[in-house]
């Protein structure tokens, strides 16, 4: 024992010294300060930071400023932005949701309005579809630039299930209620639903309320009419809802179920679900986990219509795309003019298609065929650019500090902890920022 | 390993006391031995104790300046449902902690102190949840316990529909079996050590009395592993109360708020809705019920005048 | 310390226990070998039909490697940081007669009460100021601080035993304080000193919530926040997550097997004599 033990002293000591001289080392690289001539340009790390290294590398051939690309991966990006973004590691360009996302930087006076720079480049706005672009106003002035694929949320569909079901996807919420019971004899889960999540709840909260109500009642919530909680259109939103939950569409355990963990979608693609409603990044998520599935079986449509609604149901819900929004103390907005530009070429285009995203420029429409999954990319675009309104996921029209209330509100009410009073209540606290 | 991280104040006072005679001051150490530990430990530990509390009586959302708002968050945390909600729910899930734990770790640990055939393969099997991160644990047993690809879904018998995160018993449920799972392990090397050390006499002892085997534990193994129990009480109190990581990862203080304990709604107020005076707040009332808790458990077992019972590990 | 009769309740708690705890080892194991198609199609409890370390190779391949690498150095770095910090410490609580001295071992018993959960929020404003933000040092130094208490509560217990002839032989020789430190204290407290380089290190490669709070990149990444951020990714791939669960144990396993009675004290937080 003594000797196993003395061996291990010196073995702790001289790892000690190595270890005096590794952090050092290891550390000496990490600062991204410095008063070079580079832009710091931080976005959300994922799959797509191929293409954004792509333009980072294309910019810096010309560019006498060079771009650095930092990235935050995973769930947490709003937070470590929020955390640096009034420190001395804020970056000059950073990816947002637009909306909600950038209010209180606007508030705090830390962004950069672009008006100026639109109107020396009128193309900076010009060469993206409105609907899409208009996310990153606040208070009449822009603030953001589209940056990745748009990600409107859709109807997805075991097309395999349906069919040995006997039932065509649904156009109207009688349809879906209809398949619904029909599944449920089949013993299969009509809709896969990532309730553990709790964002993909919101999703079925956000289309009811704009197909029964259009997108007004939410625009006036978010405006700060708190009454607009507790209109009639919103009791009647709520209870479509309850009706679908008692009628057994998402099954009893849909909150133990995640979409982030691969719950949800292998319910889909497995057969033990009829539909789930994703966004439209679920082809991707298909795609990786089951290739065959998702070129054969896999389905979508838009979301059904509501009779007697407010809403057109050519509208659309989702994340309408994401932002470059400048910071107001970059050393080159010149530099950052010319990087934003590049947000709109044809290889920005081209270089997203390749990947499954799709851009919201205008001139996307040239490049579709490229896309991996033309058909997918083609339905997704028209349903975009036809839409009268596309509504921003509420955790993101509202500030960050407003998600976890929501997502525990939409959680609550639909699982039956809550009432609709509840639920109404706990909107009508949000502060709109 | 939360618990370990703040381990009870073991075997020092009555050693210190004892042994301070003797000796002249010549070649003893002076206080700068002790100084770097001391700043070192002050700036990150004490300094930042102080700040909690001066945080506590200020509005900073992390992107503008830190004002001065004297009791409103402590007003507003007064009337916070989701506060005494977290605060009971921390207590409740470090009773039943307790409740779960201890009988099960003072079986295995009395039993590992034997010696059976094949008891150092099994006691390191025993070991291994002690090997893996909070972290760890956490993940895999989200994977397990999934209602369609974990377990339940194979046994449906057993666990109905698995519904086990999405209802508040289930989730509670699940919080107190994964802690256990890892922790158990632990409390029952404490009891294992103490439980060797007990002399034989004792026993043989007890055999003459004519004491059966409930006999001799009830009244020679259990006495003698009280110091034992404390030790282990303290640290699943402290532990249970400072939760995090499992909360984080296995139920987001879910569904709805029925899992979020205080330290989890401390992160939440400070890191997700960048409220860090709240935060602050909170945190403050987490250290002090943790050291009321802890001082209450320590006088009421007698904990303060013990001597270490962990020698004959 | 002989006992006697087999003890039947203990026994059969154990075996219980021993299924609760071998079982979902093995499951995980049994995982990691499966393809992602075949865990999909198999469940969890299923004896594995395919058989396949890619699992293993692809969590490299998602930059395990580099979380790996942060981690040790972020554990090396702790260890370092706590042993020469704690041991001149140990010595000045046991050896030292100044006032200040007692008062710096109460202000170290408090310490033991302070969760670091408690303190996250100005420390995160702390190492922010301080610019370290996103560093590994940022990381490492509060993770050592929380060490520090129970490593000086260990050696301090740890260096009491060794006896005052010894110092006091010593004194008469006319030695310094240094030298007593070198020659005699150091020596005899290796074992403690062993204690508290696992338990450091323990906490450094377990530490989940100073990296969550301090850290932001790929490239400052550790491990245990690397298995959080692979589960809040989409589309989440189960047998490489927990691939990487093994991975992240083996090292502490290593540990376990080669010094298993350092380990366990350093688990446990208590002396090692």
């Amino acid at each position: 024992m003594m000797t196993v033990r003395s061996r291990l002293a010196r073995a702790v000591a001289v790892g000690a010294a190595l270890a005096l001289a590794l952090p050092l080392a290891a550390c000496g690289g990490g600062d991204s300060g410095g008063d070079a001539d580079e832009i710091h340009i931080l976005v959300y790390g994922d799959a797509t930071n191929k293409v954004e290294t792509q333009l980072v590398e294309t910019f810096n051939k010309t560019s006498k400023v060079k771009a650095v690309l930092d990235t935050i991966p995973g769930a947490d990006y709003q937070t470590k932005l929020q955390t640096i973004i009034n420190t001395n590691q804020a970056p000059d360009i950073f990816f947002n949701w637009g909306g909600g996302s950038i209010t209180p930087f606007v508030k705090a006076n830390l962004l950069m309005p672009l008006d100026d720079m639109i109107a020396k480049d009128p193309g900076l706005k010009s060469n993206f579809l409105p609907s899409v672009f208009n996310t990153a106003v606040v208070d009449g002035k822009s603030y953001g630039v589209p940056m990745r694929g748009t990600q409107p949320v859709l109807l997805f569909h075991n097309k395999k299930v349906l069919a040995d079901a006997g039932i065509t996807p649904p156009q109207t919420w009688d349809e879906l209620l209809a398949a619904v019971n029909t599944l449920k004899g089949k013993k299969i889960t009509p809709i896969a639903l990532g309730g553990g999540d709790q964002w993909p709840t919101q999703m079925w909260y956000q289309y009811l309320y704009d197909r029964v109500a259009g997108p007004e009642l939410f625009a006036k919530a978010l405006g700060g009419d708190k009454s607009a909680w507790d209109s009639p259109d919103s009791r009647r939103a709520l209870e479509l809802l309850r009706q679908l939950k008692d009628a057994g569409a998402f099954g009893t355990n849909f909150d133990s179920v995640k979409f982030t963990d691969g719950g949800s979608p292998a319910l889909l693609s497995s057969g033990k679900a009829g539909f789930e409603l994703m966004g439209s990044w679920n082809y991707s998520t298909h795609n990786d986990a089951n290739p065959t599935f998702a070129a054969k079986d896999l389905g979508w449509t838009a979301f059904p219509s509501v009779p007697g609604g407010k809403g057109d149901p050519r509208n659309v819900v989702g994340n309408t795309n994401n932002f470059y929004s400048v910071l107001k103390k970059t050393k080159h907005p010149e530099a950052v003019a010319e990087f934003l530009k590049l947000q709109y070429s044809d290889e920005f285009v081209k270089a997203q298609l390749s990947i499954g995203n799709l851009p919201t420029t205008t001139n996307t429409d040239k490049f579709l065929d490229t896309a991996t999954n033309p058909a997918y990319s083609k339905f997704q675009f028209d349903m975009v650019k036809q839409a009268p309104s596309f509504q921003l996921s509420w955790d993101q029209a509202y500030p960050p500090a407003a998600t976890t209330t929501i997502h525990q509100a939409v959680q609550q009410y639909l699982n039956g902890r809550m009432d609709a009073n509840g639920f109404i209540k706990a909107m009508q606290s949000l502060q709109a920022g | 390993m939360a618990t370990t991280t703040v381990a009870p104040p073991l075997m020092t006072e009555e050693r210190r006391s004892g042994r301070r005679s003797g000796g002249q001051n010549l070649g003893r150490p002076g206080f700068a031995w002790a100084l770097p530990a001391t700043l070192f430990f002050g700036f990150f530990a004490i300094v930042p104790l102080v700040l909690v509390v001066v945080l506590s009586f200020t509005s900073w959302s992390g992107i503008g300046s830190v004002e001065y708002v004297g009791l409103a968050n402590w007003r507003r945390l007064a009337a916070d449902p989701t506060m005494t909600q977290s605060l009971w729910l921390s207590v409740l899930l470090t009773a039943l902690g307790v409740a779960v734990q201890t009988p099960l770790s003072l079986l295995i640990g009395v039993w590992a102190a034997g010696h059976q055939r094949n008891r150092a393969v099994l006691s390191a099997i025993f070991f291994l949840p002690l090997l893996l991160s909070m972290t760890a644990v956490s993940v895999l047993w989200r994977v397990l316990l999934d209602p369609n690809f974990g377990v339940p879904g194979q046994l449906p018998g057993l666990f109905g529909d698995g519904n086990l995160f999405g209802s508040r018993t289930g989730a509670i449920g699940v919080l107190v079996f994964v802690s256990s799972w890892q922790f158990i392990p632990f409390h029952a090397l404490i009891y294992q050590g103490a439980a060797r050390a007990v002399p034989a006499v004792l026993y043989q002892a007890a055999e003459v009395d004519g004491a059966g085997r409930w006999g001799q534990f009830r009244h020679v193994t259990l006495p003698q592993l009280r110091n034992a129990m404390i030790t282990s009480l303290v640290l699943m109190v402290v532990g249970g109360l400072t939760t995090f990581d499992t909360v984080l990862i296995l139920t987001g203080g879910g569904p709805g708020t029925d899992t979020t304990i205080t330290a989890y709604y401390m992160y939440e107020q400070a890191f997700k809705s960048f409220d860090f005076g709240a935060g602050a707040a909170i945190a403050l009332l987490l250290v002090v019920v943790a050291t009321i808790i802890s001082l209450i458990v320590v006088r009421v077992s007698g904990y303060d005048k013990m001597r270490s019972t962990m020698e004959g590990l | 310390m002989t006992r006697r009769r087999p003890n039947w309740i203990a026994g059969i708690g154990a075996m219980f226990w021993l299924l609760l705890v071998g079982l979902p080892i093995y499951v995980m194991v049994s995982i990691t070998v499966q393809t992602r198609a075949g865990y999909g199609q198999n469940g969890p409890i299923s004896l594995p039909d395919t058989f396949t370390l890619e699992n293993y190779t692809g969590a490299f391949s998602e930059g395990f490697g580099r979380y790996f690498l942060n981690t040790v150095v972020v554990t090396a770095s702790v260890v370092a940081i706590v042993l020469l910090l704690v041991p001149p410490l140990a010595y000045a609580i046991v050896r030292s007669r100044s006032r200040f001295t007692s008062a710096v071992f109460r202000l170290f018993l408090l310490g033991l009460a302070v969760p670091a959960q408690a303190v996250v929020v100005p420390i995160f404003y702390l190492i922010n100021t301080a610019k370290l933000y996103d560093n590994l040092l940022g990381v490492i130094l509060p993770t050592a601080a929380f060490c520090l208490p129970v490593c000086a509560l260990i050696l301090s217990g740890v260096m009491r035993d060794i006896t005052s002839d010894l110092y006091e032989a010593m004194a008469i020789d006319g030695a310094a304080p240094g030298r007593v430190f070198w020659q005699l204290v150091l020596p005899l407290s290796r074992g403690g000193i062993s204690t508290i380089a696992v338990f450091s290190a323990l906490q450094a490669w377990n530490g989940f919530l100073f990296p969550l709070i301090l850290t932001q990149s790929e490239s400052t990444k550790v491990i245990t926040l690397g298995l959080y951020n692979f589960q809040t990714q989409h589309g989440i791939n189960v047998p490489g997550l927990l691939a990487a669960v093994v991975l992240s144990m083996v090292p502490v396993l290593l540990v376990y097997l080669f010094a298993r009675r350092a380990l366990v004290q350093g688990l446990m937080g208590v002396g090692g004599k």
